[in-house]
């Protein structure tokens, strides 16, 4: 069955681009409020794809064209298609997209400078960032993919803080390298693929779900799982492997190539910086969960401890660093780290619950620190000054707002009651029963990982002791003047954000119907074809 | 003794009708001299030149269909096929676009000298890429490079000058030690026809470190025209010379005939695999050097045009990797890569051009330059990120072709370089994007100064815009270009 809504979501920011393009840059109001009608457009279009959705798990509002059909001679044809659906892993990121993009939206209302390059850019990434999410063709969801970079690289640099310019480089620079690691992979796998349906010339398709199964790849290619082509000292399949998983890791971002998100961050402005948080780092899980383990289910077992510890490294280490940092800004950035860290962990165990987890974990920190950076920015837009040590006992004046960075905070903590509580509780659940139930993950790194837990508790109430509790004073030449409660337009934002994460946190059936049978079905077929693949080789 | 004479004779009366377009350009450079002689009307003169391109594009693309079956002609001296038809088409494509810019530079001297040695170095690769006699290859070859000596000396400058004449010194011991590889492969085989099979047999027999030498200081030859390391050194000093329509000239015509010539003359000596020594490998050495040297090298550069310079180089070192691909599907891919080429390159040079009317002549005078020239710096930008090789353009696709050939030929041979290659090859994306980003990033990042009132409805915006959509549209739909170049049989 053909179905549409996927692409009118992905196109719908489109043709506001377009329309955006011909109105004159002297009318400045027409461009906040054409963005924000196209994110309306978009919840109305998601709310009916939702109810045309059915739990029972598996790919729907699928969509395929033909693409790019091209003869190649002895070669056989290469062939690309426009496909896109979603799934149960999928669904919630696309929710996850079209909520935050559109506070994402009524935060930028403040932004003066350039109001029309700004809303374009941001209207482009709003169309690349759902196109990553429910691209099902490999060429398509790289075009989307890189289509993200562009826009990312001018909002921050353009309209960005002091060091805007280190730092959407460097945002670019790591992000291009770990694109292009993927697509060294992807040249391989459409090149060792088969088309099963086109028996009498070789079909190279960039299908993905294709090409989780096996039995089509050519024989003798390099990536065929029934051969063995060795790369130095390892298959080739666990290289590229490996490639893909540090391709994703510099978008999840994963220690030791999380560098430039915390420049990313702290220099871009509010409204990027909560994209950049919420929706541009989860393309690194979702990438993992969608290429990397199902068309390399041998080499994802043989390497799930490589991802495990790289899980528990990004969550103790993220961790420390945020204890450490000075800038607020900063600290939600590491904290960022440490909790995607969880992500990784819970994919590496390959349970039905580390899976589930991983992909709760996604969305509930999509919410929490889009939550977070708005807090963040109330600040940065009241004082210009983000450092902890210029403020204390903020809660004397700004009453709301700290009510606000207590549930902010607690949810991210983990604490009961809020969403990141069941998603951490699922990953913990998966990397203590993985040993028994696959022998993936060893206990420790659970163990290990629960200090993540403290750590973080550590840091987010050391701030709230140090910003907001005690006298009030502020340092750094902030004015008392400047220090005001929320206005309209920030419990808008903040309002449902809040009420999402504790809805999320005591419902978690609400997105799990959605998440189930996606891991359920994921678990089993990476275990089934990896380990078929890893024992006859 | 008539019988003699009579088929020399024949084979000239039959070469000639597959010979009408280097004829017209001939015809074409004595009309622009003797035009320049009577009157010195600039406009009379660009109009001469702007119809040889129109009329050979337009005759080339209508004749297609006769080149499909090769025809040796004139005593076995060039070859008509459509590999070279496809060639001649981008090399008449680009004359044209070089036109234009010429006609919008009003301030070009010695106009009809001018077009008269740019016809001269488009009839040179016209020959070239048909030659398959070695003495044939070596007289085009020298058509191209003295006319491009002259070329890169019409600013009139001092500087323009010495470009002119590093050029010429470069350029002739590059031909000189060509010359001389191509005695010793004459020496060894005993004829001069590289696609003949008595050149084979020749080759086949004599597996001795000449030939081996001889091959390389063949190849030298070729290599200097494509720019590609080590063979290179010479490209940034001309470009910053030239006057920016021969830039773009030179960064597609010459490089795209010697591209061209080395395909052909590859297998020759590879003897279709069975050659003792791994060509393969030197190709693959060739790009590899050219793409590290040629990007590490761009980013230092503070001046567009030396930026460029070394941006042709590494850009000579992807259309290398269809060819070091060593399949018939490389090939194709490279041919796809170099009408993508001239595309993104032209776009760059056209509004360096335009920048440099108004003053912009190093990288940090972009300052603000996107918010006084907002289509210029869009266009620009698009052509960048396609020379980057990202998509939406079709210079990501063009990328991903030939390192998919590269890749197929490396699952067939299984060389350890090949691969090597491709990762390098693709990591130095990475490297490339750093300073083609640098002109936007001035431009849109940097704020500049009070905002100029310029117009947008301009030639070059036009043209830009065509060009533009070209690029974005082989990215949708590269099926248009490949399903011609697929026609293509290579002959070895």
């Amino acid at each position: 069955m053909q179905d549409y809504l996927i692409s009118l979501l992905i196109f719908t920011p489109l043709l506001a681009t377009i329309i955006g393009l011909v109105i004159p840059a002297r009318a400045e109001n027409s461009f906040r409020w054409l963005a924000l009608a196209a994110s309306l457009i978009q919840v109305l279009i998601l709310i009916k794809a939702l109810q045309v959705y059915s739990f029972s798990g598996g790919l729907q509002l699928v969509e395929r064209q033909n693409w790019i059909t091209l003869n190649l001679g002895d070669w056989g044809l290469l062939k690309a298609e426009y496909f896109v659906g979603a799934d149960g892993m999928s669904l919630p990121l696309v929710i996850l997209s079209v909520v935050t993009i559109l506070i994402a939206v009524i935060s930028s209302w403040t932004i003066s400078n350039n109001v029309k390059g700004y809303f374009t850019l941001l209207l482009i990434l709003n169309a690349a960032v759902i196109g990553t999410f429910t691209a099902l063709d490999f060429l398509l969801f790289y075009l989307f993919f890189e289509f993200m970079l562009l826009p990312m690289f001018f909002l921050i640099a353009i309209w960005g803080g002091p060091r805007r310019e280190y730092a959407s480089i460097k945002f670019f620079l790591y992000t291009l390298l770990g694109s292009i690691l993927i697509l060294i992979v992807m040249i391989g796998l459409y090149v060792s693929n088969r088309n099963p349906l086109s028996t009498e010339i070789v079909v190279h398709s960039f299908d993905l779900i294709s090409m989780t199964d096996p039995a089509n790849f050519i024989s003798n290619a390099i990536l065929d799982p029934n051969n063995t082509w060795m790369i130095g000292p390892l298959d080739a399949r666990y290289w590229a492997f490996l490639l893909l998983f540090i391709g994703f890791g510099i978008k999840l971002p994963m220690v030791p190539f999380h560098t430039w998100l915390p420049d990313a961050h702290v220099e871009a402005p509010t409204p990027v910086s909560v994209l950049l948080a919420a929706l541009l780092l989860k393309i690194g899980g979702y990438g993992l969960l969608r290429i990397a383990y199902p068309i390399f289910p041998d080499a994802a077992l043989h390497f799930s401890w490589v991802v495990g510890l790289a899980g528990v490294i990004s969550i103790i280490y993220g961790a420390l660093n945020a204890l450490a940092s000075k800038d607020l800004k900063r600290l939600i950035a590491y904290s960022s780290v440490s909790h995607m860290g969880f992500v990784l962990l819970g994919i590496a165990s390959v349970t039905a619950e580390g899976i589930a987890g991983a992909v709760y974990q996604m969305i509930s920190h999509g919410i929490i620190t889009t939550m977070l950076f708005l807090i963040a920015g109330v600040l940065y837009d009241r004082t210009h000054d983000r450092m902890i040590a210029n403020y204390s006992g903020l809660s004397s004046k700004m009453k709301s707002f700290t009510a606000v960075v207590l549930v902010a905070f607690f949810a991210s903590m983990g604490l009961p009651a809020f969403s990141g509580f069941i998603a951490e509780v699922m990953v913990f659940l998966g990397a203590f029963k993985s040993n028994s139930v696959n022998g993936l993950l060893h206990e420790s790194m659970a163990i290990v990982a629960t200090l993540g837990l403290i750590l973080s508790a550590a840091y987010y109430l050391w701030t709230l002791q140090r910003m907001f509790f005690g006298p009030f004073h502020l340092k750094g030449g902030i004015q008392e003047s400047q220090i005001t409660d929320l206005n309209t337009r920030e419990y808008g934002m903040l309002i449902p954000l809040v009420i999402l994460t504790i809805l999320l946190g005591i419902f978690p059936q609400v997105l799990m119907n959605y998440i189930d049978p996606f891991a359920q079905y994921f678990t089993k077929l990476v275990l089934q074809v990896g380990k078929e693949l890893t024992f006859n080789p | 003794m008539e019988n003699g004479l009579a088929t020399p004779l024949n084979a000239i009366r039959e070469s000639i009708p597959f010979f009408i377009p280097e004829l017209i350009l001939s015809a074409g450079i004595l009309l622009i001299i003797i035009s320049g002689l009577i009157r010195k009307n600039n406009l009379v003169i660009t109009f001469i030149a702007f119809s040889i391109f129109v009329s050979l594009i337009l005759l080339l693309t209508f004749t297609w269909n006769d080149a499909a079956k090769p025809v040796t002609l004139f005593g076995g001296m060039i070859r008509h096929d459509s590999y070279a038809n496809y060639f001649k088409l981008l090399f008449d494509t680009a004359a044209l676009l070089t036109v234009f810019m010429t006609w919008r530079n009003k301030k070009q001297e010695h106009l009809s000298e001018y077009y008269a040695l740019l016809s001269s170095v488009v009839l040179g690769a016209h020959l070239l890429v048909m030659s398959v006699n070695l003495i044939m290859v070596f007289i085009s070859l020298e058509l191209v490079s003295i006319s491009s000596y002259l070329l890169t000396g019409f600013s009139f400058s001092k500087k323009s000058a010495e470009g002119s004449l590093k050029y010429f010194l470069f350029g002739s011991v590059a031909s000189a030690i060509m010359l001389y590889g191509f005695s010793i492969l004459y020496g060894l085989t005993g004829t001069l026809d590289f696609s003949s099979a008595e050149f084979f047999k020749g080759l086949l027999t004599i597996q001795s470190p000449l030939f081996l030498i001889s091959g390389l200081m063949a190849l030298a030859g070729f290599i200097y025209k494509i720019a590609a390391a080590p063979m290179h050194p010479w490209s940034p000093d001309v470009y910053e010379a030239a006057p920016m329509p021969v830039v773009a000239f030179f960064s597609v015509v010459p490089k795209l005939s010697g591209v061209a010539i080395l395909t052909r003359f590859i297998p020759a000596i590879d003897i279709q695999g069975k050659s003792g020594y791994d060509w393969q490998l030197i190709v693959v050495i060739i790009a590899l050097l050219s793409l590290t040297i040629g990007n590490f090298s761009a980013l230092w550069q503070k001046n567009p045009k030396r930026m460029m310079a070394y941006s042709s180089i590494a850009q000579s070192g992807f259309l290398l990797v269809g060819v070091a691909a060593f399949s018939g599907e490389g090939i194709h891919f490279m041919l796809f890569y170099a009408a993508v080429y001239l595309l993104m390159n032209f776009v760059v040079f056209l509004y360096l051009q335009v920048f440099e009317f108004n003053g912009v002549t190093t990288i940090a005078a972009f300052e603000g330059a996107g918010k006084n020239f907002p289509w210029p710096m869009v266009f620009m930008l698009v052509a960048l990120i396609s020379l980057t090789g990202l998509p939406p353009t079709s210079g990501f696709t063009a990328k991903l072709f030939v390192f998919s050939a590269l890749w197929e030929s490396y699952s067939v041979s299984g060389k350890p370089l090949l691969l090597v290659l491709l990762v390098f090859g693709l990591l130095n994306t990475v490297v490339s994007l750093f300073y083609y980003l640098r002109i936007p990033y001035y431009a849109f990042i940097k704020s500049g100064q009070s905002p100029l009132k310029t117009n947008n409805l301009t030639f070059e915006n036009f043209l830009g815009l065509i060009l533009v959509l070209a690029v974005l549209y082989l990215f949708f739909n590269p099926e248009l270009l490949m399903g011609w170049i697929n026609k293509i049989t290579f002959v070895r």
